[in-house]
């Protein structure tokens, strides 16, 4: 794996208060990583630690061959696309407007305008007021203006937060065919549905440091509980070690009429992070 | 800097001003009163204080006040921030918006005195003193602008140099007093610098202007790197 994200021990305090304490990952080239983490655990402070917004206390952090001394330095940060909690567009402007504007200061092709918006679904919405436009919609454009300049980095700081479904997926759409075209994507998150959906790597975020990391379906794997649960239709569940199950349990339960559902409780990243953080996620 | 995304910005800021209700309608304050004044209708020499008074009022109105509420929307909005993290420089984008000021500026003060059926048969030294004295106005709308965090907060900022600056010579009506200790340091203004040299003078009041000048724009310079730095 080469490495387009490297964090080592990164430290942030605010004053007193440790915001980030010892992070450590990395994001592979081509993958979504995602940071996942209830509110007030430290995402945002990754990402604007990466995004040259905000000074790192103690540790060290790479990017694109950029080291965290070059974070506020417009040659590293025009390099990048970035989403960020509070980004907006110009609500006086027309959607193209406001697209043509980044287009010219990145120095884009006149045709990427066109594209972004048909990749986005939105070509219709190219000449309506953003005022006009709906919030999702709006998020949309500005993951537009984020990748007009087809940065090879694109940091996401909660993309789908407070989006109705639909367009939570029509997003997912989205970043699986702009990761699809080669770019590696940073996200954070609290909705672990999404991170199953997106994330080739995520990290478990909580209060500041890492608890763990990895593939979600190896982190699922290894927290799995050893059981095998069988529901009959009285509503009695048996469960078992899966030490304990034997062919004879199996097959029984399996032929008999009165048996509901059989199954091992694999966990969903959800229950996998209340494990490890102790914590519901939001 | 770069003169294309300086221009990128420009376009985008042209936009923005017209569409902008609030700012869009300071050009007409000037216009207003020019027209005020017009339909009048006295054929008398047009006093200087009144060419003044309007020269004040667009350029506290529109240039000082235009660029001070751009810069806070932008920073209101959060839309300075995505532009920073672009290629354009913070210079690229001051540059930018003040060229789109200073434009609405130009053409409300044209359209002012060509309804006073001004004589604009100014010579070299009013015209350096205009530019000066646009210069300051410029200069103070900047030094608030990156420093103010919301378009609510630039009135606080804009009411006293809009009343200091800008309204100058209206003074005159206020205190009749020449003698008047507020009157005589109203003398050092630059609004009275210009007025000065359009009644002939040159050397002192040229001076006087240049300082306020070079003031203003220490001034722009600070804030400028202040948030150079928090940025
Ligand atoms: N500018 C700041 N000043 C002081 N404390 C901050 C600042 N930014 C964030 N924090 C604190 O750092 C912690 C992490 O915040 P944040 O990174 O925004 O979390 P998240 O994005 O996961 O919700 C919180 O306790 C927050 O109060
Ligand atoms: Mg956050």
């Amino acid at each position: 794996m080469t490495a387009v994200i490297t964090v080592q021990d990164l430290t942030k305090r605010f004053g007193s208060e440790r915001a980030l304490d010892g992070v450590d990952f990395e994001v592979g080239r081509g993958d979504i990583f995602g940071l996942l983490g209830p509110s007030g655990s430290g995402k945002t402070t990754t990402m604007k630690i990466l995004t040259g917004e905000v000074e790192i206390s103690g540790g060290t952090a790479e990017v694109l061959g950029f080291t965290d001394r070059d974070f506020g330095r417009s040659a590293y940060v025009k390099q990048l696309g970035i989403l960020s909690d509070n980004s907006s567009l110009y609500d006086r402007l027309t959607v193209k407007d406001n697209l043509e504007l980044f287009r010219k200061l990145y120095g884009a092709g006149r045709h990427r305008i066109q594209e972004v918006l048909e990749h986005v679904g939105l070509t219709e919405q190219r000449d309506k007021k953003v005022s006009l436009l709906s919030k999702g919609m709006k998020q949309r454009i500005l993951i537009c203006k984020a990748i007009l300049h087809r940065p090879e980095v694109l940091f996401l700081d909660e993309p789908t937060s407070a989006l109705d479904p639909v367009t939570t997926e029509r997003i997912h759409d989205m970043l699986l065919t702009i990761k699809g075209q080669g770019t590696t994507i940073m996200l954070t998150t609290h909705n672990m549905a999404e991170a199953t959906v997106l994330c080739d790597h995520v990290a478990f975020l909580s209060n500041g440091r890492i608890l763990d990391q990895g593939r979600p379906d190896n982190l699922r794997h290894s927290y799995k509980n050893n059981k095998i649960h069988v529901t009959y239709r009285t509503g009695i569940i048996k469960s078992y070690e899966r030490s304990e199950v034997n062919k004879n349990i199996l097959e029984t339960a399996l032929f008999d009429s009165n048996v509901i559902d059989i199954r091992s409780d694999y966990p969903s990243l959800g229950e996998v992070f209340k494990k490890v953080t102790g914590r519901e996620l939001v | 800097m770069n003169a294309g995304r300086i221009m990128t910005i420009f376009e985008k800021d042209f936009k923005e001003f017209t569409r902008n209700m609030m700012l869009f309608t300071s050009i007409l304050l000037p216009v207003l009163i020019a027209f005020m004044y017009g339909s009048m209708g006295d054929s008398q020499q047009i006093p200087s204080m009144l060419i003044f008074l309007i020269v004040g009022i667009a350029f506290s109105s529109i240039l000082t006040s235009g660029i001070m509420t751009m810069m806070a929307e932008e920073n209101e909005k959060n839309t300075l921030r995505g532009l920073v993290q672009s290629p354009a420089s913070m210079m690229d984008i001051l540059v930018g918006k003040s060229l789109v000021v200073t434009l609405m500026t130009a053409v409300s003060l044209a359209v002012s005195f060509l309804i006073m059926d001004m004589d604009m048969s100014w010579g070299a030294m009013d015209i350096t003193g205009i530019i000066l004295l646009g210069l300051f106005f410029l200069n103070s709308g900047i030094g608030v602008g990156l420093t103010v965090k919301s378009v609510a907060t630039t009135s606080v900022y804009l009411l006293p140099i809009m009343l200091i600056f800008g309204f100058t010579p209206m003074i005159e009506i206020i205190i009749q007093d020449e003698t008047h200790i507020i009157r005589q340091a109203a003398d050092y203004l630059p609004l009275y610098q210009n007025m000065a040299i359009y009644d002939g003078e040159a050397l002192v009041p040229m001076l006087i202007l240049s300082l306020w000048v070079v003031l203003s724009f220490v001034y722009a310079a600070w804030s400028f790197k202040a948030r150079m730095k928090d940025a």
